[in-house]
Formats: C-alpha cells, sequence, structure tokens
C-alpha cells in the first residue's frame, strides 16, 4: 500500500478539483438561479433527477451483500459486507445530494418531512424513506464495524444481522419502488403512467447495484493488490448478478414493446424519440445487458476479468436506462403543436453532477482507509 | 452640516459598498438563513384574497371567436409581472391550419416583453387558433404531487401556489398535463414602471402559473385576459350560478374540455369553431364590468 502513496494523493487532488468545480457552479446556480442549467418549462427535469435515480438504484444491490451473509449463510462474502454498507449508504447519500442541487429553493427543501409536507406526494414518502434507510444503514455499518473490532456482544451482534436482513425488503419495497412510484404516478406522461415501472425500477436497481459491489470488489483487490474474494465467490456473484440482468432485459421487454403495441399517439411518440434520437442511448441501454448477459453465462466470463467487462456495461447500460426513463418520459410533447422538445445538459450542469460522484467516491475512498473494513489480522494468519 | 452630510454619505457608500462587495457564499448563506427560518413574505396574506364562499370559477374558451391575436398572452405577462425570463408566459397560443391539422407555434412567432408588440389583425379563416393555459382542475395532479403543500385548491375552484412554501422541485411540473407551470429560471428583473404592485414578484427558483387573476377575480373583478380579448372569445364566471352566462354557455353542443380521459376535471370548457362561414369579426361588446354576484 505504501508504494501506491503518491498515486493515491493524486486521485485525492483530482477528486477535490472536480468538486470544487462543482461546487462553484453550484454557488452559481444559487445565486443566479437554475437556468444555467438545460431544462426549461417543458422538460423540468434534467440530469440530477437521473442521478437521483440511479444512484437511488446502486443503493439496492448493495444491500443485497448484508442478506446473503445474515440470512443465507454465506460467510464468504464477509470481506465486502462492511464496505457494501458503506458503499449503499453513500449512495443513499449521494442521491439525496442529487435532490439537494436540483432543487429551486435548496435550504426550503430541509424543511421537506418535517416542517412543510403533503401527505399525497410519493416526494414526501420517498425523501423520508430515504432519511429512514440512511438511518438504518448508518446503524448497521456501527454495529458491523463493532463486531469487526471484536468489540461487539451477543446482542451487537443480533442487532446487525438483524438490521442486515430487513434493509433488503425495505430497500427494495420502500425505498426502490416508490422512488420508481415517482414517475409511474405520472398520468400526463405516456412512458412513465405504467405499473410495471417500480417493479422495472427495482430490478434494475439490483443489477446496478450489485453489480456495483462486485466492482468495488475487483478494484479494492487490484489497488491493494490481494485477493479479496475467492473465485469462487465471484463465480457465485457472476449467478446471482446474471438473474438480475436477465430479469430486467425481461422486464425492458415487455414495458417497450407494450408501448408500442397500445400505439396510443403519445406512446408511439416516445417510441419514435427512442429510437430515433435517442437510439444510441436506447441501443447501450438493451445492448449493453444482453452482452454482459452472455458474458456471465459462461464460465470463462465469471472470472475476474469477465466480470470487471460486464459489470461496467451494466453500469452503463443501467445509466442509459435511467436517461431514457427520465429524458425521454417529458421529451414527449404534451401538445400536438409544439413541435420537438430538446435536453442538452450544460457544462456547469454536468460539473455539478460530477463534483457530486467525486464527493461520493472521495468520502468512500477516506472512510474505508479510516474504517476497519474486514478482520485484517485474521485474513492474515491464514495465509 | 457638511460633516453630518459627509458623514451620512460615508456610511451610505459602505452599506452599498458593502452590498456590492458582499462575496458571493455570504449571499448564498444570508439566502439559505432566509430560507430555512427567514421572514415570511407576505405574498399570501396581502396579496390573495380569501376564497368567495359558494362560488366555483371557470372560463370558457369560445375557439370560434379566438382570432389568435395573443393579446391575452401580453395582457396576462404584464397584469402578473410575469418576467421576460419566462417564455412563453401563462397563456401559450396554438396555431392550426385546418387543412393540415395541428402545426403552428408554440411561442408567438413575435417575441413579447421587448417593447414592441405586434397583433394579428388580420382574420385568417384558414387557420384556427387554441389557447392553453392552467385548467384550475378539480383533481390537480400538481396539488396531488406537491411535497410541501405549496400548491393548492381553494372551495371557489382556484389552485394557486403559496410561494413561501414552493421548494422548486418541479414535481407539479412534471405531473401537469397541460405543461401549464412554470419555473423562475433566473432571478426575476422586470421594469420598474412595468411592475404591478398588486401581485407578488416572485424569487427564483420557485413555480408560479396562472392564478385565473386571483387578485381581481376575487374582488368580482374578471382576469385580465378576458378584459383583452377584443372579440369576447374568453368568458369567465361562476359556475355555481346558474343563471350566469358561463353556465349557460357549457350547454352548448360544441362544449369539450382538454384531456378528459386523464380525469383531472379541468374548469376551463372550450366550444369548438363552428362551421367556417360563420366566422367573422364578432362585434366586440365591452365585457361586463363584474362578475355577477360576486361582491367584496
Amino acid at each position: 500500500m505504501k508504494n501506491t502513496n503518491r498515486s493515491f494523493y493524486v486521485f485525492i487532488a483530482i477528486l477535490l478539483a472536480v468538486i470544487g468545480l462543482g461546487s462553484y457552479n453550484w454557488l452559481r446556480f444559487l445565486t443566479h438561479g437554475a437556468g444555467l442549467t438545460g431544462s426549461s418549462d417543458v422538460v423540468p427535469w434534467g440530469i440530477y433527477i437521473t442521478g437521483l435515480a440511479y444512484f437511488i438504484g446502486l443503493s439496492a444491490g448493495a444491500t443485497m451483500v448484508g442478506l446473503l451473509i445474515h440470512a443465507f449463510g454465506r460467510e464468504d462474502y464477509k470481506p465486502m459486507g462492511t464496505r457494501a454498507i458503506l458503499l449503499a449508504l453513500l449512495c443513499i447519500f449521494g442521491a439525496t445530494q442529487f435532490v439537494l442541487v436540483d432543487l429551486g429553493v435548496p435550504f426550503r427543501g430541509l424543511k421537506v418531512p418535517l416542517i412543510l409536507h403533503n401527505p399525497t406526494s410519493i416526494f414526501l414518502l420517498s425523501s423520508t424513506s430515504y432519511y429512514v434507510f440512511m438511518a438504518i444503514l448508518s446503524a448497521e455499518l456501527y454495529y458491523t464495524v463493532k463486531m469487526t473490532r471484536g468489540k461487539a456482544n451477543e446482542r451487537d451482534e443480533k442487532i446487525a444481522k438483524w438490521l442486515g436482513i430487513i434493509a433488503v425488503p425495505y430497500a427494495l419495497w420502500i425505498v426502490h419502488a416508490f422512488t420508481g412510484s415517482i414517475f409511474g404516478v405520472v398520468k400526463a406522461r405516456e412512458m412513465w403512467n405504467t405499473p410495471i415501472l417500480p417493479v422495472h425500477f427495482v430490478m434494475s436497481a439490483l443489477a446496478s447495484g450489485f453489480a456495483l459491489v462486485i466492482l468495488i470488489a475487483i478494484i479494492t483487490s487490484k489497488v491493494e493488490k490481494r485477493e479479496l474474494l475467492s473465485s469462487e465467490t465471484y463465480d457465485h456473484m457472476g449467478k446471482l448478478l446474471a438473474f438480475f440482468v436477465i430479469a430486467t432485459l425481461f422486464l425492458d421487454f415487455f414495458e417497450y414493446f407494450i408501448l408500442r403495441y397500445s400505439a396510443k399517439g403519445e406512446a408511439i411518440e416516445t417510441w419514435h424519440i427512442l429510437t430515433g434520437r435517442y437510439a444510441l442511448v436506447f441501443a447501450i441501454n438493451i445492448g449493453g445487458l444482453i452482452v454482459a448477459f452472455l458474458i456471465l453465462l459462461s464460465k470463462k466470463g465469471r472470472t475476474v476479468n469477465g466480470l470487471l467487462i460486464a459489470t461496467s456495461l451494466i453500469q452503463l447500460a443501467i445509466i442509459a436506462y435511467r436517461i431514457d426513463l427520465v429524458s425521454v418520459g417529458q421529451l414527449t410533447p404534451l401538445y400536438p403543436g409544439m413541435g420537438e422538445l430538446y435536453y442538452h445538459p450544460t457544462f456547469p450542469e454536468i460539473s455539478v453532477a460530477l463534483g457530486l460522484i467525486a464527493l461520493v467516491i472521495l468520502i468512500y475512498t477516506v472512510l474505508s482507509r479510516v474504517i476497519p473494513m474486514e478482520e485484517m489480522p485474521h485474513v492474515i494468519e491464514h495465509r | 452640516m457638511k460633516t453630518l452630510d459627509r458623514r451620512k454619505f460615508i456610511k451610505l457608500a459602505a452599506v452599498a459598498g458593502g452590498g456590492a462587495l458582499m462575496p458571493e457564499p455570504l449571499k448564498v448563506l444570508n439566502d439559505a438563513i432566509d430560507q430555512l427560518i427567514g421572514p415570511k413574505q407576505k405574498s399570501k396574506i396581502e396579496y390573495v384574497p380569501k376564497p368567495i364562499t359558494g362560488a366555483r370559477f371557470g372560463m370558457v374558451i369560445d375557439l370560434g371567436k379566438c382570432i389568435g391575436c395573443r393579446r391575452c398572452m401580453y395582457a396576462c405577462k404584464l397584469e402578473n409581472n410575469v418576467p421576460d425570463t419566462i417564455s412563453p408566459p401563462y397563456i401559450m397560443v396554438f396555431e392550426t391550419e385546418s387543412s393540415t391539422g395541428a402545426t403552428g407555434h408554440f411561442t408567438s412567432p413575435e417575441t413579447p416583453g421587448k417593447g414592441t408588440t405586434m397583433f394579428y389583425t388580420k382574420l385568417y379563416k384558414k387557420r384556427w387558433y387554441m389557447p392553453v393555459q392552467c385548467n384550475h382542475c378539480d383533481l390537480a395532479p400538481c396539488v396531488q404531487v406537491c411535497p410541501t403543500g405549496a400548491s393548492y385548491k381553494d372551495p371557489d375552484g382556484l389552485v394557486l401556489i403559496d410561494y413561501d412554501k414552493c421548494i422548486g422541485c418541479r414535481y407539479c411540473m412534471t405531473a401537469c398535463p397541460y405543461n401549464a407551470r412554470r419555473f423562475n429560471w433566473w432571478e426575476p428583473k422586470i421594469p420598474h414602471d412595468r411592475i404591478n404592485p398588486l401581485v407578488p414578484i416572485r424569487r427564483h427558483g420557485v413555480v408560479e402559473k396562472c392564478t385565473f387573476c386571483v387578485h381581481r377575480t376575487r374582488k368580482g373583478k374578471f382576469p385580465r385576459c378576458v378584459e383583452a380579448c377584443p372579440n369576447n372569445a374568453r368568458i369567465f364566471g361562476d359556475f355555481n350560478d346558474l343563471d350566469s352566462k358561463v353556465s349557460k354557455l357549457i350547454e352548448s353542443e360544441r362544449n369539450f374540455r382538454l384531456k378528459v380521459g386523464l380525469t383531472t376535471e379541468p374548469r376551463i370548457w372550450y366550444l369548438t369553431r363552428p362551421k367556417e362561414k360563420h366566422m367573422r369579426w364578432y362585434k366586440a361588446l365591452p365585457p361586463p364590468e363584474r362578475i355577477r354576484g360576486i361582491t367584496s
């Protein structure tokens, strides 16, 4: 690890620079207004809501590791246990930050669940659930770290176990399905208003989130130059991921199939945008998932190198799906006379988004060095 | 006397300079504190009169009379202190050619707000026009999805926004099937001589839309767009009053509403255009000065 010290500091410096640029531009939003973004009155939501959807999704798969360890007794996942909790926590934190920068009056937005509330709003429900989820994950992290340090008594271990188990249904049902419902309940938009959307959202969240855990495991192994997980564990992870990917593809297929087949006025318009102007994004979404699934099917694909390619492809594909979901859903004109609508993210807008991503990476990098992630002496003894 | 003046001048200069030189982070901090605990603007209390009990406001737009002059659009813009940065303003007028179906302008071909505004004065028989704005739906999706309760429905039929509660999440804008809502993307700047003191000026980052000119209608006056229409295509009134003009007009078999399939129950009724030969410049009658039965 000492050899990598210099490149580590360079990495941190780059992250800080990106964060600095992002904060500067966010300051400009706060003083001049959000007009610096590419959104408009006809396409009110931009990449920040895309970022929210993507980051919320990432936190789902990370909780799956806890379930595998505590409920299914897969002890071989343990090296990723604490890391997965930290990832989930930081992803949900990142998602809330994406909402914060998107708000027109952000600090008033902090009042939302307690002082200002309207019980019929899905935003109220989802934002409250994010706060509760952050609390659950923080508690889980606290008790898991206590266990790693060897300072936990039996009660602490039990709490950590049950928190790890309830985090999964809570995440899938409350956090993710209701985040999907943010779009699903909007009857004005043909592409969003479908009951399949919450399910689709959960499934794609599992695919991208679990892929992220694998990706982080591989990157950590490469950076620290040791094998974090055994090849058997990677194989098992690949199989599980293949299931998530094919389920997402299945839902993708039927969502778009019914959209095209029903051929309602706005649905057909949406389809034309999807396969016309957004054809590249659409191709990355579907193609990425298909290629990743084919890689994961073969035994060679479920080794470190295959998984590296497959998980990166899945990240790209799910980002593409989120872009399609948020942008194309709004680009369908609500009146026939409106002509073609466009949304192009601007440089300040992108820089703020990159700054947020850099912030999440920075916090993870620092915390994963500060917090004991696994029982180190134990691992070394075995070697 | 002289020294006092100088002292005063220095003081003023210091305050002005401090304001101008105040670094942006400090301004942001100041604004943040305002947003969290800050002084409540008097917008709601002062500018929005109490809802009128027993009334049920709504509008009828006769497309047979609309000539697409967009006077309603500009009158609305001036009445409601809509800044130039919000384009189109609350009312959009679509132009449709009867032969080719829906085509036309999303915004008006003449850019509003630059001082000169042109109006169509010729009647194009081959074209017809479709003004759209907030429909003040009875089951408004925007009110349903608003996380803070800033958008609300009043018993007299108006859907309004409390600018002191809006957090600018724009969920209402995506939820509105009529594209009626506008966001303050920039700090609104309105020339001093154009400000209507009866309507608050919004800050950047909040959503706004047509209010049916709440400051006028609840005092018995008509909305500005109704007054501005040269051809009386817009008729505003109380639907609970069965003898009112609007109540009688919606019994016409030409009536329709926008996107009724979404069950939003809009409160703007349209009357389709009658056959072309009946199209003509209607004699512009001055509309009655006040809404029947509304006194306050």
